[in-house]
Formats: C-alpha cells, structure tokens, sequence
C-alpha cells in the first residue's frame, strides 16, 4: 500500500505519516501542494491520495479534481484532512469525488476509521 | 449664531427706539452710529463662534494626523509586529519539529522493548511449566541478559521525553508576543474609530466575507457562517448527501 500525503506544513506531513506508520502503512511519501504532487502521481503508482486543502500553489481541492479528471488516476482512492469548515466546501468536495473528509484536529482513530471505511468500499 | 433672546435684550430694544428717534428728528450721524453699534453685535458672536470651530478642528488635527504615535505606528509599531509574528511561526514550527524527532526516535524503541518482552514472557512461562530443555533455558538467560543491555535505551527515551517538555516553552513565548500584538490592534483600533469621526465616515454595512474564500481553521468565539462543527457534524453532513 502506497500512500501520497500532501499538505504544505511540513509538521503536519509528519504526524499524519507517524500515524499512518502506526497503523501499519509504512510506504509513504510526501508533497508540499498539488503542484508538486500531481506528478509524483502520474509516476508512482500510489494507492491512496492524503491532501489538505488550502495550499500555495494548487490546492488540494484542484488536486482532486485533476486527479478525477485523469484516466489513469481516477480511481486513486483521495481522503481530505483539512481545517475548512464550510459546508459549502465540504458538499463541494464530495461532489469531487472525495472518498473521505477528515476536519483538523483528528485524531488517529478518527483516521483509522476513514481509512478502514475507504478500503472496505474497495474491496 | 446669535441666540434670539441674546438678541431681544432690553439695551438692543432700547437702542432700535433711539434709532427710530434719530431717524424721524433726521439725525443721520446718530443713526449710523446706532446700526453700527447693532452689527458690532453680531460680528463679535460670529467671530466667536468661528474661532471656536477652528479650535476644534485643530485640536482633532493635532490629535489624530499630526500624533506621532500614527506615524510610529505605521513605520515601526506594525513592521514590528510583522516581525513578531513571523518569529511566533518559526518558534512553533521549531517546537513541533523537536517535539516530532523525539516521538520518532522513541517509538522504535518501544516498540522493540515491548516486542522482545513479550518474547520473554511467553519463554519465561514455558520454563515455569517445565517446558524447557537445558539448552532453550540457556538460550533464555542469554536473551534475558540482552534484554537488560537493550532496556539501557530507555535513558534515550527519557531524554527524549525531556526534549519533548523543553519544547513546550514555545507556549510561553508565543503567547507574551501575540498579546503584545493583540494589544497592538486594539490600539489601531482606536486609531481607526477616531479617523471614521473626524471623516464622518459613513457606517459600513457589516461584510459577511466572500463565501468562496478558505476560512482556515475556525476560531472558537467568532461567529462563522454555515459551517459545522467537529467531525461528527461532516460525517452527518457527508451521510446526507448520501456518502
């Protein structure tokens, strides 16, 4: 399982990876926005997509419309950790296509349930 | 302006009388001197009334625009805070980042200790069962022996927990220089309230902000407009969209 954890606060990138690697994930790798991310996608062959949302440069709600709108990513698996609020955001997300929306502050189990969730549709 | 009983005073109603007197007798010097007794009257009001307003408006000038305080405020006070703010970001991201190594380095070394306990409980327990050839107990005394060496790691997870503790004085620092800055807006606040009154500056129509702008995180206090709270309140509203 490889995992793509995108968000531009280096800190944050850590703990969700800390987390991740708690539950057993331990290939990840890292980007600091949609930029920057997208292509390590088009090569990476990841399993699952992590991404905050506000970022500089492409966001992460871009990010998941790009991703979508790729034939060959479409299906990646995508789970928002973000501190927006809004429900407006939030309808928007899904309407993207987002597999999960997790809100800041979370906590593991919080992101162990969103994660069993996305693989058991899935499988 | 002259206030009308300031006007109609018993000397002024007696000074008319004098003049229609001279007037009617033909008395023309007289006369002149009557009226311009009467408008000496209201040029002194008005020029008091004039005098004052300039007063006033150049006491509001003299407070607001030409204050140093505002110029102060706008080329050292608030770069400055720039600056403190800036010195918050690198301060918390210096903490969390210490505090991140430490919790990296220590999880292996738990999860290692933790590993090889079980181990050696699961052993110790077949030896008290008498389940154990001479050898495995040989066996097991070595790796208890390598337990106690390895356990010598726990110092490093002490110090590490040590680290993590230093790290939080960020909270005291951070927080004696974003009060500063608080106060600091409370000040321009003020500023900015004593402009709108000299300006008279119309009353703006509160603003509800742009409603496609990314809020961040929410801010507990401050009213936020369709927005749900915690995570429970996004699964409700995701389960009713029908995820």
């Amino acid at each position: 399982m490889k995992i793509l954890v995108v968000d531009d606060f280096s800190t944050m990138r850590r703990i969700i990876k800390n987390l991740l690697r708690d539950l057993g994930f331990n290939n990840t790798s890292e980007a600091d926005d949609g930029l920057t991310a997208l292509p390590m996608l088009k090569t990476g062959k990841f399993d699952l997509l992590v991404t905050d949302w506000n970022m500089p440069g492409m966001q992460g709600i871009d990010l998941l419309k790009a991703v979508r709108a790729d034939e060959n990513l479409k299906n990646i698996p995508v789970l928002m950790v973000t501190a927006e609020q809004k429900k407006e955001q939030i309808v928007e997300a899904a309407q993207a296509g987002v597999n999960g929306y997790i809100v800041k502050p979370f906590t593991a189990l919080i992101l162990k349930e969103k994660l069993e969730k996305i693989f058991a549709r899935i499988e | 302006m002259l206030e009308d009983n300031e006007l109609i005073t018993d000397d002024n109603i007696a000074r008319v009388r004098d003049l229609l007197v001279c007037m009617e007798k033909g008395n023309e010097s007289d006369a002149i001197e009557i009226i311009d007794e009467l408008t000496a009257i209201r040029e002194t009001e008005l020029y008091q009334d004039m005098g004052k307003l300039t007063r006033e408006l150049h006491d509001a000038i003299s407070n607001f625009g030409i204050d140093d305080s505002v110029s102060i405020m706008a080329e050292q006070t608030i770069p400055d805070a720039r600056e403190r703010l800036n010195y918050v970001i690198s301060k918390t991201d210096e903490a969390a980042n210490q505090t991140l190594e430490a919790v990296e380095e220590s999880i292996p070394i738990c999860n290692d200790l933790s590993e090889q306990a079980l181990e050696l409980h699961n052993s110790w327990k077949k030896f008290t069962e008498r389940e154990l050839s001479a050898d495995q107990f040989r066996a097991l005394s070595k790796d208890i022996y390598l337990y106690f060496e390895k356990s010598n790691d726990l110092v490093k997870v002490k110090d590490h927990l040590t680290s993590i503790l230093l790290a939080q004085e960020y909270q005291d620092l951070t927080g004696q220089i974003i009060k500063k800055v608080i106060n600091l807006v409370g000040e321009v606040e003020d500023k900015l309230i004593g402009l709108i009154k000299i300006t008279g500056a119309p009353q703006l129509a509160s603003s509800d902000g742009d409603a496609s702008s990314l809020d961040g995180p929410p801010v507990p206090g401050l009213a936020h407009k369709d927005t749900v709270t915690g995570q429970d309140e996004v699964d409700d509203l995701l389960s009713s969209l029908g995820f």
